[in-house]
Order: C-alpha cells, then sequence, then structure tokens
C-alpha cells in the first residue's frame, strides 16, 4: 500500500514536471505568460482602493486584510492550476470518452487525469499569492498557515470541480454546470465572507466550499484558532474522498469514443 | 495454456434518439427516447498464450469495444472476461501491468517530449526503477531501431516512427499480451512492413500474445494464423486464416469482404 502511493506521487511529479517542462519549450512565451498573470491580478487591487477610499472596513476586513484574501485566493488557485489543471477540463475528456489513455495505465485514473496538464500562466498566480502575503506582512508564522492553507485550499477546490466535473458521467452538458461553478467559486473567493450571511454562508462553507478554501485560512492567519483549523482539515479530508467516490462510481457509466487524439 | 477467455460478452450503450429540427430538440428534451445498440453480441472466444490473433469486422462491428472491454476501458453489460486469470472490469489496475496497449489513432506519447523521456515516464508509470529503464530502453532501442531518432521530440517524427514509438512505449514493462488497435492506419507500405516485421519478432523473441484489429488484409495475412470476424457485435467466423485464404480462389480481401456483404445482420 504505502509502496502503491509512493509510486502514485512520483508519477504524479513526474508528470507535472513534464508538464512544466512541455510550456517551457518557449521561453518568452513562459515568462510573459507568469508576468502577465500577476499584472491582471494586481489591476483589481485597484477597485479595491477606491472602495476603501469610501469606507474603512467591507465585511469586517481591512484594505490590508482584503490584499491577504486576494492572495490566498490566487495562490490556492494557482496552485490548483498548476498541479492539477486538467481538473478543471475533464467534463470535455469524459463527454468525448477521451479517458482510454488512463484506464490503461495501473495508476489511479482520477490522480493521472487532473495531473496531466499544468497552466503557466497559474504560476504567476501563486507567485502574486506570496507577494500580497508580503504586502499583508512576513512572519514565520504566516508563511507556514499561508502555504499550508494554500495547499489545503488548492486540494478542496480541485475536489470541488472533480466532482462537479464527473456529473458528466451522467448528464450530457455537465460541463456546463462544472464551469458555472468553478467560475463561482475563484469569483467568490476574492469578495470578503464577511459580506455574505445566513443560508449563503452555510451554503459557502459546506456545498460551494469557497469559505473552506480562502476565507477560513484568512481568518486562521488573522487570529489562530484550533477549531477553525480541525474543519479545514476534516474538510479536505471528507472532499477529497468524496470526489474520488463520485469519480469511481461514474465511471462506470464511460462510454469510450473512437475519435482521434494526441497528447498535447 | 489459455490467457484470454471471453464467455457471452455483451456491451450495451443507451443512444438517444432526436427527431429532426428544431421541434425534434424540443422534444428530446421534454420527453427523451432512447434505443439501445449491442454493440458487442453475446461473443464467446479463447485465446493461447504466443498466438497471434486477428480480430477483424467493418466499421461499428464492435472491434474496438471489445478491445476496451478486456483491457478494462468499458464495463460489460454482461458476461465473462478473463485476462491473464483476471478480470478487467475488477482489477483493472494489476492487469494493466500484464498487458500493453497501442490505439492508432490515439497517442499515448507526450508530443512535446523526445522518445526517450517518454519511455522514462512510462518506466515510471509501471514501478521499474531508473536502472531497470535505461536497460529496457537499451533493450528496445536496439530491437527497434530506435538510435535515429530517440532524442528526437515526438512531434518532429514521422508516423511510422511515432507508432515504432508508440509500440516501444507499450513494451516497457514487458507484457504477457499486446493489444493492437489498428497499428498500421494511415502508414505508408513500406513503414507498415516494417511494424509487421517488429511485431512479428516481439511474438518470436518475447513470446508476446498479440491481439491485432486491422482493415488492413496485408496485417492479417503477413502476421496472424487465426482471424475471428465479427459483424453488429456477432461473431460470425473463427478459423486459421490459411483455411479462409484456400477456400475460395480470390483474394482473401475479397473473401473477407464477402464474408461482411453476406452477413449483413439485423442489431
Amino acid at each position: 500500500m504505502l509502496m502503491e502511493v509512493k509510486s502514485q506521487i512520483k508519477v504524479m511529479f513526474l508528470s507535472i514536471k513534464y508538464n512544466i517542462m512541455k510550456q517551457m519549450t518557449n521561453k518568452v512565451t513562459f515568462i510573459t505568460n507568469i508576468l502577465f498573470m500577476i499584472l491582471n491580478n494586481a489591476s483589481f487591487i485597484l477597485q479595491w482602493i477606491i472602495l476603501f477610499n469610501i469606507k474603512d472596513e467591507i465585511g469586517g476586513y481591512t484594505f490590508k486584510e482584503v490584499i491577504l484574501l486576494w492572495g490566498m485566493a490566487a495562490s490556492t488557485f494557482g496552485l490548483s492550476h498548476i498541479m492539477f489543471y486538467k481538473a478543471f477540463h475533464m467534463s470535455d475528456l469524459i463527454i468525448n470518452g477521451k479517458l482510454d489513455m488512463f484506464l490503461v495505465q495501473p495508476k489511479n485514473v482520477l490522480i493521472n487525469i487532473i495531473t496531466s496538464d499544468t497552466s503557466v500562466s497559474a504560476i504567476g498566480d501563486l507567485l502574486y499569492g506570496y507577494i500580497c502575503l508580503a504586502i499583508y506582512g512576513i512572519t514565520f508564522k504566516n508563511i507556514i498557515l499561508f502555504s499550508l492553507f494554500t495547499i489545503t485550499g488548492a486540494i478542496v477546490i480541485t475536489a470541488f470541480v472533480c466532482i462537479c466535473s464527473s456529473t458528466s458521467f451522467w448528464i450530457t452538458k455537465g460541463e456546463i454546470l462544472a464551469d458555472s461553478l468553478s467560475s463561482l467559486v475563484i469569483h467568490i473567493a476574492t469578495y470578503p465572507g464577511g459580506i455574505f450571511k445566513d443560508t449563503i454562508k452555510v451554503l459557502l462553507y459546506t456545498i460551494i466550499p469557497v469559505g473552506v478554501s480562502s476565507y477560513l485560512g484568512v481568518d486562521l492567519i488573522l487570529a489562530f484558532n484550533i477549531k477553525g483549523f480541525i474543519y479545514i482539515m476534516v474538510f479536505t479530508i471528507i472532499i477529497t474522498i468524496l470526489a474520488f467516490l463520485v469519480f469511481n462510481k461514474g465511471l462506470k457509466k464511460y462510454s469510450s469514443s473512437n475519435l482521434m487524439s494526441s497528447r498535447i | 495454456m489459455n490467457v484470454i477467455e471471453v464467455k457471452d460478452l455483451k456491451k450495451q450503450f443507451k443512444v438517444k434518439e432526436k427527431e429532426k429540427g428544431i421541434k425534434g430538440s424540443l422534444k428530446s428534451i421534454l420527453k427523451p427516447k432512447y434505443k439501445e445498440i449491442n454493440a458487442v453480441n453475446n461473443i464467446s472466444f479463447e485465446i493461447e498464450k504466443g498466438e497471434m490473433l486477428a480480430f477483424i469486422g467493418p466499421n461499428g462491428a464492435g472491434k474496438s469495444t471489445t478491445i476496451k472491454m478486456l483491457t478494462g476501458i468499458l464495463y460489460p453489460t454482461s458476461g465473462e472476461i478473463n485476462v491473464m486469470g483476471l478480470n478487467p472490469s475488477k482489477f483493472r489496475k494489476k492487469l494493466a501491468y500484464k498487458i500493453g496497449t497501442v490505439f492508432g489513432q490515439k497517442e499515448q506519447l507526450w508530443t512535446h517530449l523526445t522518445p526517450y523521456d517518454n519511455f522514462k515516464f512510462f518506466g515510471a508509470i509501471y514501478d521499474l526503477k531508473d536502472s531497470e529503464i535505461e536497460t529496457r530502453i537499451e533493450e528496445l532501442k536496439k530491437t527497434f531501431d530506435l538510435d535515429e531518432f530517440i532524442n528526437t521530440p515526438v512531434r518532429n517524427l514521422s508516423l511510422g516512427q511515432r507508432i515504432r514509438c508508440e509500440i516501444v512505449a507499450s513494451l516497457i514493462h514487458k507484457p504477457d499480451i499486446l493489444f493492437l488497435d489498428e497499428p498500421t492506419i494511415g502508414l505508408d507500405p513500406v513503414v507498415k512492413q516494417n511494424i509487421r516485421k517488429l511485431i512479428k519478432k516481439m511474438n518470436k523473441e518475447l513470446g508476446t500474445t498479440i491481439f491485432l484489429t486491422s482493415h488492413d488484409v496485408g496485417d492479417i495475412e503477413k502476421l496472424c494464423k487465426r482471424v475471428i470476424i465479427i459483424n453488429h457485435g456477432k461473431m460470425i467466423l473463427d478459423d486459421l486464416v490459411e483455411n479462409l485464404k484456400y477456400s475460395s480462389k480470390k483474394p482473401l480481401e475479397d473473401i473477407i469482404a464477402e464474408i461482411y456483404e453476406d452477413n449483413k445482420l439485423e442489431v
């Protein structure tokens, strides 16, 4: 069992390494993609500067805390798109019957699929996250917690997207649901959690887990509490297991195709 | 010893039926109609270790669906499959260590990487140690004459060289059975000839069982001793290629075409 996990992790990182090597084929595009993503993210801060000129606090957050929230949203999104980019395009593979290549390999199909591609601009998102952390204030504790919640956040987002994408095994247009929900998660993650109340707040900490991938992590960096920490950890494990269960259940419904395809 | 045993294998697909035009589209949303298609319909056969079998049939006959069930890609609707003593639906990962697959229409290689890097990746997938991978690459490089292009990115290779590399990648873990789904599709006669030689060599030197689907009669004639023909998911012939060849004075291609014509079975 331990050997199997070790081997799966080795293949996963080899796959990510090869994906990045592919992206580095064109050095200029590689570097400009990263830089422009950092610039693109930075441009959104302007709207917050304007808003904080009108109000001192929004949803319980000051400007500095919103910067930290942006950093967390960018780094979780970035890490999930570097490591598990294909999770965000898995519906297409399912609908068009392109999973054969992964099914004939002696490894976990879901992990093999989601690590089979990477987004180079997401490196810019991840770097931007740490730039935001630097603006907020770097301490040893902040770096450790920020990095840990970036990892759990990336896993939560990826697992959530995998569950949404897996609906494509049952629904023909499952990719619309997957695209809409993954966009929703990404957009909501950049607004202070305090602006959402009651039912919506409950939803964001359960069914649409932006609260777990972003808000709670930021709250714990601002003021650590063990209850919140345990909630993030347990939620991450549960949603990951759920993603594997739903995908494996759907896989039994998989219809392959004879479309010409290649790994590019 | 049988390495593949198939009994009463069946695969049904549910296909949505839609009437023409916008009215038909609306109707299909409100009241969808489905029909069941038997892609593979109660087929049974056995294959012995080291055998080279041609599994042929017209387009849509159920060849690829059968291969996909034998390799664990698709779940059968009913029936039994035993490949190397394993049920592919239940032990897909375990079986993957014992089989190799080449789909002529689907590339498994990373096109931006060199064949060498690809083989290293595939070696890691099959849990081979780095030293084992190196030795295996050396062996296969010699057998398959890859020296000239082993360090050229796959995207820059010719189709023939690519297929050769696809076959090598599927052999990195020394599989007992190799499933080849139209491996010579789109290749020129000279390259086809080379690929056939390599498949034959592999079967002879490594004792690999070959399960081949192809529309090319040359592949069947030059490689296989036994042929199974399926049409509309049903098995219509299981015989030696030799018997088929001498059943009539016509060329093998015409004999096969006649069998296809005579067996236009209703689904």
